[in-house]
């Protein structure tokens, strides 16, 4: 009885227009936009190809080990799963220093090339975001009229008459309308698929399948529930035209008024006084280093004679050879970064300075290792200091956002992307342990009071000993305990408006 | 005609969907009125705070004479908000609100170098990892809720009545097909108008009687138009809607067909269009600013330390030659930045001129014209920038030629005049608003926007005309 009543409604979806409509929109957005999308990560990726080969060629060119500052840099790479979810894969900085003197975070990472920055007024796409309009629009219009039309032309008391339950015919209708949907879901997602394998740029593996089934079943939860939504709306209006006007403003509100809405009333933005406080005690941390530094030259008998410059890093220490000094600091309060770092680069250093050489090393054992505490020290109180003032409002505004179920479905495919805000981190997280990796290199082989830290004259800085970056996106395990909530949160609304249909639909008098 | 809409009006009164688009549309009018009204007092505050900054930096060098005026520049150049920031946001936090005339590059044991106009090059909003959403300003409630509930007031207005058979009784009484159209359209035009006109009177309430932000005539002359603007493209959907509906037996095939043609154009369009546009624009020339900039300014200094340690200490020719490195550096380095300006805006412009295919584009362009955000806008005050630049170089050699005993040579202190600027004299940065220059740029998209509106009306009406009831 059942396999009747599906085949009758899905010949009856079948042959409508809506269907042929629906196939044709969702084929002509999500191609266009695969096109697109697809060249725009083909240019990305380009762009990261280049400027790692470049930083990789610019490393090399420096002969002091003190000379990595600005030239060690690790290139974050295109996702290829944005093409799908773009997510935060586009907005975050690509290009970030590894340097002992400050922890790398997303927020210290720059961009790649010549970017344009007031291209960010025009508005970006993904394939889950045509999907999020067209497949919620089509749901709701194939769902409006299933009972409010039956019950107008007079077929559902036809129906009725036969021995069925009445929770058979919905699910009926449920089935069909669901088997139609995916249809235009799944061509398109099959054309998008076809069209990535066959760009030479694109290497999907495994995962990434497993990621894209992952995306698939999240759209399926999603469509899903708006087909529910209008249903529930078609079991409790008589008429079609005003179950229709219902859906339509439904979808408004869900789809295009409440994500905006919501953020642009409430406040999510942080108090820019509690940023300065933390910014000026990681300041203080880094001028009471310098104190230090300049205690630690005063105190050495050969560094603190006035011929050689004294406490004043800017003379090299009277070494005979030095071509220049530099120092490297940055200074963003509004991202609570600061550092200040002095050195110094010398060519050959003379005979007459041989005595110097060892005093300069110790120096420079000492002033490291300062730094590197001085580093750990504001690292704690720059790390909560971040998350308060960036990843505490973003979190709330994607809370915030998960009370429509567009913001649900986003969060979801995101996840499953790995384009969500904690994909990202563990780029950064990554980079984090690279930084240490590198440390912890420059101390096993002590680099940090070697010779080669300043000089180029008695060997050079071996670049390839490094320990080498890589990044490995996470797990599809992880992506799925991270999709996983939203998913189920997906989940029970649709079991419970199923529910709630059903007894509508039991209690209701035809 | 008038009976035909009023009978229109007075079905649609009573319907459902006019409930729902007044709720609809008050409730994002009253929300963006009140958030207006928490976010502009801060703004204006701060752009205050900026300005006067500005004031104090230039009062601070003049004290220390021409010299130090000239090398130090003007500071930080701000631009006013709009107080029609609610109607659009334009991308604004996209933006950077300044623009920085004068910063220290290098320096040697004599010479310093010269202020130049720069302009910031990364997004203001960059560090921020929230979700992107668009600001529910007049042109989202417009451009989006609007253009929605126009279509959902027009999509059965003939096909609706051709389904329950009354368009034949309507034609059968001896009334032009034309007329009927007319009033047909007139009343679904009244009552879209009335829930929105409704919630745009209680957005202005709010804005206008509260005590932290004030409306002046010029602005109350800018919301008319973008009200124009508004009912302009309000008509566009609605021809829209009468032309679908005249065309097709059903009214849910009418529907049907009406979102699919409003979610392609007025929902992804514009970010299709726009990926295209800034791909294939970001492909051009992708070197370094940096490089370059570095390479000339060690090519100038390369020449001058040749011809610098010729000339004996203390020279004219010396202090001649000086005077050249500095202001050549600055001319060229302050051309570098703006021809990197140049082409950025260059590419921007491409990529608008691409996007507005799409009538959403149109009007939100418009309305951020008018409102006096946006990229326009942002035109409009690196215009007043450069024109300020200018006109301080120009006081800064007056200044100089008024003093007899001065050598005329810029760029080195002896070379200046070496007495006091009154700091009153100097001219100050004064950010302003044209609604002139605001109305040439908008005439073409304006133009634009009447085309598709006279074209649409006319393929509705020729629909109806040769319509079989």
């Amino acid at each position: 009885m059942l396999r009747t009543l599906i085949g009758r409604e899905l010949f009856d979806n079948l042959m409508t227009f809506r269907f042929a409509a629906a196939v044709f929109i969702t084929l002509l957005l999500v191609v266009a936009n695969t096109v697109v999308l697809l060249k725009d990560y083909e240019q990305r990726l380009t762009a990261y190809n280049k400027a790692a080969t470049e930083s990789h060629e610019a490393l090399r060119e420096e002969k002091t080990y003190a000379r990595y500052a600005g030239a060690l840099i690790v290139h974050r790479p295109p996702n290829p799963l944005s093409i799908f979810n773009l997510g935060l894969d586009k907005q975050v900085g690509n290009k970030i220093e590894v340097y002992h003197a400050f922890v790398p975070t997303m927020w210290d990472a720059e961009k790649h090339g010549a970017d344009n920055p007031f291209l960010n007024l025009f508005t970006s796409i993904d394939i889950v975001l045509v999907f999020q309009g067209v497949l919620s629009l089509l749901a709701l219009i194939f769902a409006y009229d299933a009972l409010a039309g039956e019950r107008e032309r007079g077929t559902l008391r036809l129906v009725l008459t036969h021995p069925i339950q009445r929770g058979y015919i919905l699910l009926a209708k449920y089935i069909s309308a669901m088997l139609c949907l995916l249809v235009p879901l799944l061509i398109s997602l099959l054309l998008s698929i076809i069209l990535l394998t066959t760009s030479a740029t694109v290497a999907l593996n495994a995962d990434d399948f497993l990621r894209i089934s992952g995306i698939v079943l999240t759209s399926l939860l999603y469509v899903s529930l708006f087909y529910l939504i209008g249903l529930c709306i078609s079991a409790m209006t008589r008429r079609t035209s005003t179950a229709l006007m219902l859906c339509m403003f439904v979808w408004g509100v869900l789809v295009l008024v409440y994500p905006n809405l919501i953020l642009t009333a409430v406040e999510i933005t942080p108090k820019p006084d509690a940023k300065i406080s933390v910014y000026n005690q990681i300041k203080q941390t880094w001028e009471e280093l310098e104190r230090k530094k300049k205690q630690f030259i005063r105190n050495d008998t050969v560094l603190s004679l006035p011929s050689r410059g004294g406490e004043d890093m800017d003379a090299g220490f009277g070494l005979d050879g030095v071509e220049y000094t530099f120092w490297h600091d940055e200074d963003k309060p509004s991202i609570l970064l600061y550092f200040h770092q002095t050195g110094l680069y010398a060519g050959k250093i003379k005979a007459e300075s041989e005595p110097q050489v060892p005093h300069v090393q110790n120096y420079y054992s000492f002033y490291n290792r300062e730094t590197i505490n001085t580093v750990q020290r504001t690292w704690l109180a720059r790390k909560p200091a971040l998350e308060a003032i960036y990843i505490q409002p973003a979190n709330l505004g994607r809370m915030l956002l998960k009370f429509s179920p567009v913001g649900l479905y986003d969060a979801a495919t995101e996840a499953w992307a790995g384009t969500d805000l904690e994909g990202i981190q563990d780029f950064f997280s990554t980079v984090q342990r690279h930084r240490r990796a590198v440390v912890d290199y420059f101390y096993d082989k002590k680099i940090f009071e070697s010779r080669q830290w300043f000089a180029a004259d008695k060997g050079t800085a071996d670049w390839d000993a490094l320990p080498q970056f890589s990044f490995q996106r996470s797990d599809t395990g992880i992506n799925a305990k991270r999709a996983l909530p939203d998913m189920l949160l997906l989940l029970t609304m649709n079991v419970i408006l199923f529910t709630v249909i059903v007894l509508i639909f039991i209690k209701s008098e035809v | 005609m008038w009976h035909i809409a009023k009978r229109e009006l007075s079905n649609n009164l009573n319907s459902l969907r006019f409930a729902l688009a007044t709720v609809l549309l008050l409730g994002l009018m009253l929300t963006n009125a009140v958030v207006h009204l928490r976010e502009h007092p801060e703004r204006v505050k701060r752009y205050r705070e900026n300005a006067s900054n500005h004031q104090n930096h230039i009062a601070a060098h003049a004290s220390n004479g021409l010299y130090d005026l000239a090398q130090e520049g003007p500071g930080y150049l701000y631009k006013k908000p709009s107080d029609l920031r609610f109607c659009a946001e334009g991308g604004e936090a996209f933006m950077s609100d300044r623009a920085q005339a004068g910063y220290h590059r290098w320096s040697t044991d004599t010479l310093k170098s010269f202020w130049i106009l720069a302009y910031p090059s990364a997004t203001p909003n960059r560090d921020n990892v929230r979700p992107e959403v668009t600001k529910v300003d007049w042109g989202f409630i417009i451009g989006y809720v609007l253009s929605l509930v126009a279509l959902l007031f027009t999509y059965d207005s003939i096909s609706g009545e051709r389904e329950r058979g009354t368009l034949r009784l309507t034609l059968s009484n001896p009334i032009p097909r034309h007329t009927v159209l007319i009033g047909k359209f007139l009343g679904a035009f009244i009552s879209v108008s009335i829930p929105f006109i409704l919630a745009v009177l209680v957005n202005l309430l709010v804005i206008s009687t509260s005590s932290g932000v004030h409306l002046d005539a010029e602005a109350w002359g800018r919301l008319g138009i973008i009200f124009f603007v508004a009912v302009l493209y309000t008509c566009l959907f609605l021809a829209l809607g009468m032309l679908v509906s005249a065309r097709v037996q059903r009214s849910a095939v009418s529907l049907v067909i009406l979102l699919l043609v409003w979610v392609v154009f007025v929902v992804f369009m514009p970010s299709t269009l726009a990926s295209i546009a800034g791909r294939s624009t970001s492909s051009g020339p992708t070197y370094d600013f940096s490089e370059r900039s570095w390479k000339l300014h060690e090519e100038l200094s390369s020449d001058y330390y040749s011809r610098h340690y010729k000339e004996p200490e203390g020279s004219t020719k010396r202090i001649e030659i000086d005077g050249e490195y500095v202001t050549k550096d600055a001319e060229q380095q302050e051309q570098l930045h703006e021809e990197r300006l140049n082409r950025r805006i260059a590419e921007v412009h491409r990529a608008r001129a691409i996007t507005r295919i799409s009538p959403v584009t149109i009007v939100q362009n418009l309305i951020e014209s008018f409102a006096g955000t946006g990229f326009e806008r942002h035109l409009q005050f690196l215009e007043n920038v450069q024109t300020y630049g200018r006109e301080f170089r120009t006081f800064i050699v007056d200044t100089d030629s008024a003093d007899p005993e001065s050598l005329h040579i810029f760029g080195v202190r002896t070379g200046m005049s070496q007495e006091p600027v009154s700091p009153e004299s100097v001219p100050r940065f004064e950010d302003t608003l044209n609604l002139n220059k605001d109305f040439n740029t908008a005439a073409t998209e304006l133009l634009l926007l009447t085309l598709f509106v006279l074209v649409l009306l006319s393929g509705a009406y020729l629909a109806f005309v040769r319509v079989e009831v």
